[in-house]
């Protein structure tokens, strides 16, 4: 007999939360044999476990690792799930440009928060470490970006952001996208001072502050 | 009492006249872009060039009134030496790892090991070597990168930490590699001169990895290059460990380098609480340095002495913009504030 869809949606969640990246690709085949939407399971299933994960990173029970595999676990069910989104019914999502400040090559916060706002429906354009301030401009006015997310660790880099937020004035585009800003030496304090739209001290609070931002609601 | 022999009785937990101020070198590195004008020994050409590395190392003590020597002044010469390709940066930036020399976990056998004859290994100890002919009054510092921080210049660092979960033979055949290099360099570094070795791990916190990992892989590692030069050379290490230690407090008892140094985040007082038997360093805030007035540098060395510091120092690398007033400004409490034996 079938199983009920709350529980594969439980196996989805569980097996990405407790990093069994084998049965996490189980879960979303029986998803997809079950008959299950899609999008369902991916967003019902396997992102309540990542943010469930988040969570435990939050409290300093889970740390990079722990999220790393996580996060590996979740794209594993994506690649068996994806395919069968039906067109119609994929969302439109919000576009977002991230990437850590040029002078700068510490990029494990950057990644982490790439990952769970990926995970949170947002459409990531990773510019990756070490980024010219230019290209966040050029690459938000390429794709329509809703959202810019700088990155930077060192105090000698953070007055970049600045900078970028002024280039985005003089381009003319800065009212039409938020800019979030994160990492070791940056406090809400400093953003505020910037003229950036918000902050956010770990991965899964940037999702929360994204969200905010560009007024998704949230599902879960 | 010199600074050299203040150090020393220091870090063996002996009356000094007054605490040690020390920026060691490396990770925590001292040059600031004002002082390599006056100089004119600046980056990027003093990180390949013993004469200048030595002669901004040299005029940091005398125009910051830091009392230590220390090279490098960054923490790419083991990766570099070892294959990764490395940007030298420019006055005001470090040099970083801009291309890792492994495409994965499983790849070891692509690199090299560390030769301390080539390179910039080689003008780092040439530089030690120049510097111990100048100043014999001023203990000179030799920086090592830890084994994590090394193994995740070598390879993508997410690739790393999802070993740490998912294949520990490659984690500890890696950081095991990491160990065995960076002690080549430090060795190399003794017989130039160094007096102390110091080593900082910025990847391999209690914050990223989480307190088990730490003491499975970090823990031993960095026990493994401390024994080796505190023991068998006879030279003392510090240990400078990065982020909050709410997580790994305990675990620090077990490092068995003289010397811990930590991060601003945490109290001093605290440090001395969990780690009695050792001499504690630190931590004036980096960001108050490059940032806060010479009054509000002054007051965050005067909270360190007051609680019980052992050898005062900022709590990370010093940022090259960091105005020389406020590095002049801690010198200053330190030479006013004499301690009766």
């Amino acid at each position: 007999m079938p199983r009920l869809r709350e529980e594969i949606l439980n196996d989805l969640a569980d097996n990405v939360l407790n990093m069994r990246e084998d049965l996490a690709v189980k879960a979303a085949k029986e998803a997809v044999e079950a008959g299950i939407d899609a999008l369902d399971a991916i967003n019902n299933g396997l992102v309540v476990g990542m943010n469930q994960a988040g969570e435990l990173y939050d409290q300093e029970e889970y740390f990079v690792p722990e999220l790393v595999i996580c996060s590996d676990a979740l794209y594993l069910g994506l690649d068996i799930l994806k395919p069968h989104i039906k067109a119609e019914e994929s969302e439109k999502e919000i576009s977002c440009v991230i990437g850590v400040i040029e002078g700068d090559t510490h990029d494990i916060g950057k990644n982490l928060v790439k990952i769970m706002l990926d995970v949170s429906g947002f459409e990531i354009h990773d510019l990756g470490r070490n980024v010219p301030l230019a290209d966040f401009v050029e690459k938000a006015k390429e794709v329509k970006a809703s959202l810019i997310c700088l990155s930077t660790l060192m105090t000698t880099t953070m007055d970049s952001m600045a900078t970028v937020i002024e280039m985005l004035k003089e381009e003319g585009i800065r009212d039409q996208l938020k800019v979030m800003v994160g990492g070791g030496p940056i406090s809400q304090a400093f953003a505020d001072s910037i003229g950036a739209d918000g902050y956010a001290s770990n991965a899964s609070q940037a999702v929360t502050v994204a969200k905010n931002l560009c007024n998704v609601l949230t599902t879960a | 009492m010199n600074p050299f022999e203040r150090l020393m009785k220091a870090v063996d937990k002996e009356p000094v006249d007054r605490v040690p101020l020390i920026c060691p070198g490396g990770m925590m590195t001292m040059a600031v872009s004002e002082a390599m004008d006056l100089l004119r020994a600046s980056w990027p050409e003093a990180h390949k060039d013993a004469g200048l590395m030595a002669d901004l190392t040299e005029g940091m003590t005398r125009l910051g009134g830091i009392e230590n020597l220390g090279v490098p002044f960054c923490m790419t010469i083991e990766a570099e030496s070892m294959g990764a390709t490395v940007d030298l940066g420019n006055r005001a930036r470090e040099p970083h790892v801009t291309r890792y020399v492994m495409e994965s976990m499983a790849d070891t056998g692509v690199l090299r090991p560390l030769d301390p004859e080539k390179g910039r290994a080689a003008v780092c100890c040439d530089a030690i070597r120049l510097l111990k002919k100048r100043r014999t009054d001023l203990p000179l510092i030799g920086n090592l990168s830890g084994p994590v921080s090394l193994a995740t210049s070598l390879v993508e660092p997410i690739s790393y930490y999802r070993a740490v979960r998912r294949d520990k033979p490659r984690v500890y055949e890696l950081t095991s590699f990491c160990v065995e290099q960076a002690i080549v360099l430090g060795d190399a570094m003794v017989s130039a001169g160094a007096d102390m070795i110091c080593i900082a791990d910025p990847s391999a916190t209690g914050d990223l990895l989480g307190p088990s990992a730490f003491e499975e892989f970090v823990l031993p590692c960095l026990n493994r290059m401390t024994r080796h030069f505190q023991e068998d050379l006879g030279v003392p290490v510090i240990v400078h460990i990065c982020g909050d230690i709410k997580k790994t407090g305990k675990l620090l008892e077990k490092l068995e380098a003289r010397v811990i140094s930590v991060d601003s985040v945490v109290g001093i007082s605290r440090l001395s609480h969990l780690i009695p038997e050792k001499v504690t360093m630190g931590n004036v805030s980096t960001y108050t340095l490059e940032r806060g007035s010479p009054g509000k540098v002054e007051r965050a060395g005067l909270s360190c002495l007051r609680q019980g510091v052992d050898i005062l120092a900022p709590a990370c690398g010093i940022s090259p913009l960091t105005p020389l007033t406020n590095i002049q400004s801690l010198a200053k409490i330190q030479t006013g504030l004499k301690i009766e034996p």
